[in-house]
């Protein structure tokens, strides 16, 4: 994922390039963080501007932990006005030939999946999102977060530990 | 069970033992299901391409913005040249120094910042720096000047040709085509020629013609004869002689089969021009023949 050019971020194409291989996750991060598409789509779009603007002090080797904070710095000054309402739309499971009774149960098992996603705390459900859709490694996502991986595979573990109980109903 | 087993578990970092064990407890299959149904789990569509359109908008946008302020600095930038040029235009005009000049068949009276006084001849050119003037009382001249120069500081005429510089005195300076005269009517005159200096006293004159200095001659009277609406001439070529009609008349000489490189001594008068005519034409003994404002000379024996 590092962009090890030297080129200058100013350039149009590496401004591209690290658009194109960043901001889908930067917009599933907020996302997850937030769960508001349209402050999500804010977000990508305030930090690659915020990025242009100042791509000449940006290195960019340093253009995607500056998209990162820029995104997580936005949702800070949001969330004080805004509480966060999470809402997971596309959820299309692949077509399967199961029984109707086993699509009943999995639907089931999947709206308490969400709602027991909903009631983490946000670090966690964030940590765990990153790692289960988007296939972050714990590295990956301790770098966006600013923590060791240690204490994100705490995160990781208490996640999967509360989402269990949640769903058994412990 | 290490710490964290749930996280290691995902990242398969378990040990075999540590798998087996786990994989015996009642909580596994919940975990592995939770793991099978979040695998389907997908977030929201997004489309990159569509944001980044925004996000160039935006950039295009901040630089249109940077465009309107522009007229403003723009103006400023005119403005700046605008001023710039009328100080500069300014500094330099009030530099530049004063100009007088006289047509053909003009005279002209001026009076320098010292009080000393110029009577330019007609077809002349006086320059000087009216800012310096305190500094060095220095004039150009070109064609023909009568000096009448208050004590003071050295004074200096700047022809082309030579250079006079007086302290304070009368005298008279022709500075035409190839025709240079100084001549001197009171106190003492300093002619620089051809980087020779010759001192003129007082009722004498310096002439060099085509760069050639002629002998000094004697000169009478307290002013040069133009001042009296007068023109003389002693042993100088017919051809200067005719310049300097032209000069006065205002009219247009053509000359035919004439010597004009033959001396001529006499004076021809500067306001009427058939007498003038005729004081030209009958010491060389030529004639002429005079239409509206040109004049033909011929010699007799062409007819």
């Amino acid at each position: 994922m590092n962009i090890e050019s030297p080129n200058n971020v100013c350039e149009e194409s590496v401004f591209n390039t690290v658009f194109k291989t960043n901001s889908k996750t930067v917009f599933n991060y907020i996302y997850y963080k937030f769960g508001n598409e349209e402050k999500a789509h804010d977000a990508v779009q305030e930090a690659f501007v915020k990025l242009w603007e100042n791509c000449a002090k940006v290195p960019p080797e340093k253009a995607k932990s500056f998209v990162y904070t820029v995104a997580n710095n936005l949702y800070l000054n949001v969330i004080k006005a805004e509480k966060v309402r999470l809402k997971y739309a596309d959820k299309t499971l692949k077509s399967t030939n199961e029984t109707p009774e086993f699509l009943m149960e999995e639907d089931e098992f999947r709206g308490k999946l969400q709602n027991a996603l909903n009631s983490l705390p946000e670090n966690q459900r964030v940590t765990f999102l990153l790692n289960r859709i988007d296939g972050k490694k714990y590295k990956e996502i301790a770098e966006m977060e600013g923590v060791s991986v240690k204490a994100i595979e705490k995160r990781m573990h208490l996640a999967l530990k509360s989402l269990r109980e949640q769903i058994d109903g412990i | 069970m290490q710490e964290n087993y749930l996280a290691k578990w995902l990242n398969n970092e378990l040990s075999e033992a540590e798998l087996t064990e786990f994989k015996k407890s009642d909580e596994y299959a919940s975990y592995q299901r939770i793991l099978d149904v979040s695998n389907t789990l997908e977030a929201p569509e997004f489309n990159a391409d569509e944001v980044l359109m925004a996000v160039n908008n935006r950039r295009t946008l901040q630089e249109t913005k940077v465009v309107q302020l522009n007229p403003f600095k723009k103006f400023m930038k005119v403005a700046a040249v605008a001023a710039f040029l009328v100080l500069g235009s300014y500094f330099y005009l009030n530099s530049l120094d004063e100009k007088v000049s006289t047509q053909y068949a003009e005279n002209r009276e001026v009076v320098l910042p010292d009080n000393s006084e110029v009577v330019l001849n007609a077809d002349s050119r006086l320059s000087y720096s009216e800012k310096k003037w305190d500094k060095e009382r220095n004039v150009n001249l070109y064609g023909e000047a009568f000096f009448k120069v208050a004590k003071g500081k050295r004074f200096t005429v700047a022809t082309d040709a030579g250079t006079v510089a007086v302290l304070g005195t009368q005298f008279n300076v022709e500075n035409r085509k190839g025709f240079f005269e100084v001549t001197c009517f009171e106190g003492l005159v300093s002619v620089t020629f051809d980087g020779k200096e010759t001192k003129l006293p007082a009722g004498s004159s310096f002439l060099a013609i085509n760069g050639e200095i002629r002998d000094e001659l004697e000169s009478n009277g307290s002013q040069p004869s133009w001042m009296n609406a007068e023109s003389t001439f002693e042993s100088i070529p017919l051809k200067y002689v005719l310049q300097e009609f032209e000069r006065q008349h205002n009219i247009t000489v053509e000359t035919e089969h004439v010597n004009t490189a033959q001396l001529y001594t006499g004076s021809f008068s500067n306001t009427d021009t058939n007498l003038a005519l005729k004081s030209i034409s009958m010491p060389s003994q030529i004639k002429f023949k005079l239409e509206g404002d040109k004049v033909l000379f011929y010699a007799e024996k062409a007819e």
